[in-house]
């Protein structure tokens, strides 16, 4: 490929990842929800982040699922007794790097 | 939103960004050396993160390019794994109390998985469009900072830290999401079935779709059974600052 198309290429997925970003700036200003889809839609924050977590946490390492299980697990616990997000993120990657030390 | 000035509200959102950057900087520098090896520029790479600024999908369209994928295939793939983020923009939107059209659109750029998630548990004090731009600006400035270390100076982290960086933002989606499950089990039920649906829905379709359905389907579900707190003044803001 010409490197014009790569352009072309970051051009269209420019496009096609701003688009529906933009669309809910426009229009949920405008739009006036009932109580039932307000609701709907204060519980997707916690459905989707659920969805991102699992399952691809026990995938963060293919070959070593007690990766994803022990760095998840330790943010689990910490997250629980309210630690800030900054603590959960360290001591996650700080137990990852141990066990990566013994694997 | 309360009387606090724009400035102030901004260095919140930019303070409650910082545990992004030690998720996005890593795989910034994963993407741009993927890219690089696939055959694109150093220009190139950085202008697409520039532009596109969502970085599960830049992986898969230089991974598609490598192996010779059509411009409209890699567009359409793009456009698919993106497409969860309409959802994500409708929340960040409708919980944002103030903001003009134009300064939406702006913040429409920044919406991501990790700001959606960051944005929308925050309390109502910080729910104004100043404290979401902060807070991208530091995720977009990580994700591009990445880009151009992966593109200009490959790998210079060590593979045991760049490889224990891979569960940060994981610990960030829970850092986020468990405190608002204690004291509210219903809503750990629902969390925990959106686990497992998603779970499911993964080994037969790909991750993009099973991560909408499993979202809209367990949030449609829960508007039956969950209660939530309607004012989220406390949040979890003790969590994020």
């Amino acid at each position: 490929m010409a490197s014009t198309d790569i352009f072309l290429l970051i051009a269209g997925m420019m496009a096609v990842t701003y688009i529906p970003r933009a669309i809910p700036a426009v229009l949920v200003d405008k739009m006036k929800f009932g109580s039932r889809t307000e609701k709907f839609l204060k519980l997707i924050p916690y459905t989707a982040m659920a969805a991102l977590i699992f399952p691809g946490v026990f995938l963060v390492d293919n070959m070593n699922p007690i990766i994803g299980i022990a760095g998840g697990a330790v943010a689990i616990v910490l997250a629980m007794r309210k630690c800030q997000i900054m603590v959960c993120v360290l001591a996650a990657v700080a137990v990852d790097f141990v066990l990566y030390l013994f694997l | 939103m309360s009387n606090k000035n724009w400035k102030a509200s901004y260095m919140t959102g930019m303070r409650s960004g910082l545990p992004v950057i030690l998720g996005f900087v890593p795989v910034g520098i994963a993407y741009a050396i993927m890219a690089r090896q696939a055959g694109f520029s150093v220009l190139e790479t950085c202008s697409m993160s520039i532009a596109v600024f969502a970085g599960a999908s830049q992986m898969m369209a230089v991974g598609m390019y490598e192996q010779g994928a059509g411009l409209i295939a890699m567009i359409v793939a793009t456009f698919i794994l993106n497409l969860r983020h309409l959802i994500m923009s409708t929340c960040v939107m409708n919980q944002m109390q103030d903001g003009s059209t134009a300064g939406r659109l702006l913040a429409a750029f920044g919406v991501t998985d990790e700001s959606f998630a960051i944005f929308t548990t925050e309390s109502k004090e910080n729910s104004n469009l100043m404290y979401f731009l902060g807070l991208i600006t530091v995720t977009y400035l990580s994700w591009n900072a990445g880009t151009l270390i992966g593109a200009v100076a490959s790998d210079f982290l060590p593979a045991i830290v760049t490889a224990s960086l891979g569960i940060a933002l994981y610990a960030m989606f829970i850092g986020l999401l468990f405190p608002n499950l204690t004291g509210n089990w219903k809503l750990a039920v629902l969390v925990l079935l959106t686990a497992m649906c998603n779970t499911v829905l993964t080994q037969v379709m790909a991750s993009s779709w099973a991560l909408i359905i499993s979202t809209l389907l367990c949030a449609f579900i829960g508007v039956f059974f969950v209660e939530l707190d309607e004012e989220k003044e406390e949040g979890n803001t003790d969590g994020i600052n």
